[in-house]
């Protein structure tokens, strides 16, 4: 935020594009093993992790106070309902 | 400052509330299309695995990378800015306008071969070596969703070349740098949107 600027440690930036970059390997080579059915749940619990971290992280979701919070918890239900709703859909034909 | 705030804190929190609630919406808006894909895949999954694996691994794996380091960078400029080291946060945007550019022209390469070879979206579509329907529903899904983003990408790096103009111009410093804040969580919104369109666009075939 602008006032009064809070001062920022930059070696957590680091670690989170390091963090992020070793996922992506990692992520990388579990595609390359051919896991199946396995494979995209693993491939999506790895991009869910690495999203965790851009948000956590990067965008600093903390910082911007409770109302924001809000919005980002609310906006994460939606979407587990969207999937809820999804999978039940498929599941059921 | 506007007469409907008290004081720029309130302005402030207005912002970014504002910001938060528009990059909900636009998650919400990409969380549709992954939920379509998935339905789709669902119901056609071996013709889907086959199209999926037609696309370029190293492209999508090359720019997820590009778009991660970029994302860093924009984390930098603001953490640079807010310790008021400007001219480092001006070089860090630059790197991440290099950087969406980058991705931009890896995709427009991966666009031009794909329709070399008659992989279109929609009615267009005639790549005879993957003639079940089900590919061309993967392959208009994987333009519209890449299209999509790729504007969102677009629309990203014109706000990051309107920052390096405020701060060249001084109007950004350590005491006022809202607008680069708003930017940022813009910019990282499309890295998350693509960190999950890379597995469902590119991995999981």
């Amino acid at each position: 935020m602008s006032e009064p600027p809070r001062p920022s440690r930059g070696g957590r930036y680091v670690l989170t594009l390091a963090a992020l970059v070793a996922l992506t390997a990692a992520s990388w080579g579990l595609a390359q093993l051919h896991l199946g059915e396995l494979g995209p749940a693993i491939a999506l619990g790895i991009a869910a992790a690495k999203a965790s971290l851009v948000a956590l992280l990067f965008m600093e979701i903390d910082r911007y106070g409770t109302a924001s919070r809000v919005v980002a918890v609310v906006t994460v239900v939606f979407i587990a309902l969207l999937c809820l709703g999804t999978g039940a859909d498929v599941a059921m034909r | 400052m506007s007469e409907a705030y008290a004081d720029r804190a309130s302005r402030e929190h207005a912002l970014y509330l504002g910001m938060w609630v528009f990059l909900g919406s636009e998650t919400l808006l990409f969380a549709g299309l992954f939920g379509l894909y998935s339905a789709y895949r669902a119901g056609y999954g071996q013709p889907f695995d086959e199209a999926l694996r037609h696309n370029e691994q190293w492209l999508g794996s090359v720019n997820t990378l590009v778009l991660i380091v970029s994302s860093f960078f924009v984390a930098w400029a603001v953490h640079l800015t807010r310790n008021d080291r400007l001219r480092g946060a001006l070089w860090s945007l630059v790197a991440v306008v290099a950087l969406g550019l980058t991705f931009l022209g890896l995709k427009a390469f991966e666009y031009t071969h794909h329709l070399r070879e008659g992989i279109a979206p929609g009615a267009l579509y005639h790549y005879d070596l993957l003639p079940d329907p089900a590919a061309r529903i993967f392959f208009t899904l994987y333009y519209f969703m890449t299209g999509l983003h790729a504007l969102h990408v677009v629309a990203g790096l014109t706000v990051m070349v309107w920052l390096i103009r405020r701060i060249r111009r001084r109007r950004i410093d350590a005491h006022h740098h809202t607008e680069l804040e708003l930017g940022g969580l813009y910019w990282h919104l499309v890295d998350i949107v693509w960190i999950f369109l890379w597995p469902l666009l590119y991995l999981t075939g």
